[in-house]
């Protein structure tokens, strides 16, 4: 067959079911989202992501046990020796604020900047989208992500722990947690960050949009995230400290006092809604009514 | 449409109307503001001035639906390198809805990717590849109207061929097609209108019959056994301008002689007539390249030519 052997399919004189009315748009910005999906499983990268997200608590167990020494300097550091709970918590101290920012400025940072990159905002904005529902389907692929990632170091990161032994493990009030209620523990400190790294999420998005380059995108977010843990170190007031998007992914110290505590966790869940709206906000702003250039 | 880009004006008062079922040329110089204006029509680039309507439409009235059934392409087109072609028109299609999944095949097929090719990664398509995969991208979008920025670059001649061929019948079938192009054959065999851009305006607009009718004459490169004796011919015969060829052009010698086809028949049987042989005859400007370059040459980038259909 050739470009002209046959004629070509006709329109049909309708207009794409998907991009009339709000019920339309919402199926407009599924229909974008799942397409990000498609994308995100064609790279390597993410793959990898996900693999190294299953494996990786294993290995942390695995190099825990080859060494007497304990990371005494996060909470619960001292413990990994003696309860598999304490592995995920040190895992989630040590690396909370800055492995999860990074992880999901790795697919919030690139998805807008990427299709400047290989100069594709052309392909796909001359289909039936509009800009809204490229621009929210983008998003939700980000966040889905992002929970998706959180949720694989949830289970892996609490069946590791738990591979390495189920004794009870000493809580931050010096009092001893039970296996049960320790697992319950792990699990909610885990989703506990998912505000944050919503927030994180949605900084990652606003850098990709303004900065069209995925290397600001992704590299701007991790530096942002360790910029604000040096100035927790700061003498800050503690407005200032609650302010911070980093300030929630401690949240959950609250959960593992006696008895236990969670303002923290509920003043972070205004933070990282703020970080959210006002990130996503001007993202939108920007992206809404740029120029698409040709590729660089 | 009035577009401008910092100090630069890329489109200035830009007004065009294009009908349905005819295949449009769009002409002009680098930096004319062809591209702008297919980025404009795709909703790429937003005027600073003006409306634009498809199909009676503008974009506020018709929402995310206003490219249904609008295909095509501004500059090469752009895929994913890391996703197969077939992959890459998954990914479109998802986003177009409908059956356009259904269509990929045979988009494929007619596009010349299909095997093999269909199963490689972008990354590792030639420049012709990539523009036959934007066609194929276009036919699953069922076209109304076709937009296509040198949609032949990069193709093999027998691709070029099929491709101008497709573009002629998908036209005959209804369907509107608006084609920038730097290649003057390709817009006079298939178009059956033409805008030529200069300096972001439109120096002139129309049917392509009407464009001839005021364009210069026909320029041609002849070679003769007796040039001096063909340019004295030539002085005799009314519509016919003869002057001796520029002689450190590679070819060297002859004439460069301004004619119409009729004239120029008459010309080159005066010639034998009077026992001049014509060693070689070669069409260098047909009147809408003339044309072209008087609207779009240096100092008359601000030329303007008025055409009545």
């Amino acid at each position: 067959m050739s470009l002209a052997a046959e004629p070509w399919p006709a329109y049909d004189g309708r207009d794409a079911p998907a991009t009339v009315g709000q019920r339309g748009r919402v199926a407009g910005t599924m229909a974008v989202w799942r397409v990000e999906l498609v994308k995100l499983s064609g790279k390597i990268l993410i793959r990898a992501i996900f693999m190294l997200s299953v494996i990786g608590p294993f290995l942390v167990v695995g190099f825990l046990n080859l060494q007497s020494a304990t990371p005494g300097d996060t909470p619960f550091g001292q413990w990994v020796h003696t309860s598999g709970f304490a592995i995920p918590m040190t895992i989630l101290g040590f690396g909370g604020q800055w492995i999860l920012p990074a992880l999901t400025g790795v697919v919030a940072g690139d998805i807008y900047s990427a299709e400047d990159h290989l100069g594709t905002w052309k392909t796909i904005l001359t289909r039936s989208r509009g800009r809204g529902q490229l621009f929210a389907g983008k998003f939700l692929a980000a966040a889905t992500f992002a929970v998706a990632v959180l949720l694989v170091l949830t289970v892996t990161d609490l069946a590791a722990g738990l591979a390495a032994g189920r004794s009870p493990v000493v809580g931050l009030s010096g009092q001893l947690v039970p296996a049960g209620h320790a697992t319950w523990l792990v699990a909610v400190s885990y989703l506990s960050d998912l505000p944050p790294l919503l927030g994180f999420t949605a900084l990652a998005v606003l850098l990709s949009v303004a900065s069209r380059n995925s290397v600001v995108g992704i590299g701007g977010t991790v530096v942002i995230g360790v910029a604000f843990q040096i100035v927790t170190l700061a003498n800050m007031p503690q407005w200032g400290q609650q302010a911070l998007l980093s300030t929630p992914f401690m949240a959950w110290h609250g959960f593992w006092g006696a008895p236990a505590f969670y303002g923290p966790f509920l003043w972070s869940l205004l933070t990282c809604a703020a970080w959210f709206v006002a990130c996503s906000a001007v993202a939108w702003l920007i992206f809404r009514s740029r120029t698409i250039e040709a590729a660089a | 449409m009035t577009k401008w880009f910092g100090e630069t004006t890329a489109l200035d008062g830009v007004d065009l109307t294009v009908g349905g079922g005819d295949v449009h040329g769009l002409l002009g110089p680098n930096g004319a503001g062809k591209t702008t204006l297919l980025s404009a029509l795709f909703g790429l680039v937003l005027p600073d001035e003006g409306t634009i309507r498809l199909f009676g439409r503008t974009r506020a009235q018709a929402g995310a639906g206003w490219l249904d059934g609008v295909g095509g392409f501004v500059e090469t087109p752009r895929f994913y390198p890391y996703l197969s072609g077939r992959r890459n028109l998954a990914v479109l299609a998802g986003l177009d809805g409908g059956d356009a999944a259904s269509l990929i095949d045979s988009a494929l097929e007619r596009a010349g990717l299909d095997g093999p090719a269909a199963r490689q990664k972008v990354r590792g398509y030639s420049l012709g590849m990539r523009q036959r995969l934007g066609l194929a991208a276009a036919v699953i979008r069922r076209p109304r109207l076709l937009i296509l920025d040198e949609p032949a670059n990069g193709m093999d001649p027998a691709g070029i061929r099929d491709l101008r061929t497709a573009l002629r019948r998908v036209a005959a079938d209804g369907v509107t097609v608006i084609l920038s192009s730097h290649d003057m054959a390709q817009v006079e065999e298939i178009c059956d209108s033409a805008t030529i851009l200069s300096a972001g305006r439109v120096a002139v607009t129309g049917r392509l019959r009407a464009l001839r009718a005021v364009a210069p004459d026909s320029v041609w490169r002849m070679r003769t056994s007796d040039d001096g004796r063909a340019l004295g011919l030539a002085t005799e015969l009314a519509g016919v301008k003869a002057a001796a060829a520029d002689c450190s052009g590679l070819d060297g010698g002859g004439l460069v002689v301004h004619a119409a086809q009729g004239e120029m028949d008459g010309y080159v049987l005066a010639l034998g007539a009077a026992s001049v042989a014509v060693r070689g005859l070669e069409l260098d400007r047909t009147p809408l390249e003339a044309l072209f370059f008087q609207l779009t040459d240096g100092a008359a980038k601000t030329a303007h030519v008025e055409v009545h259909q």
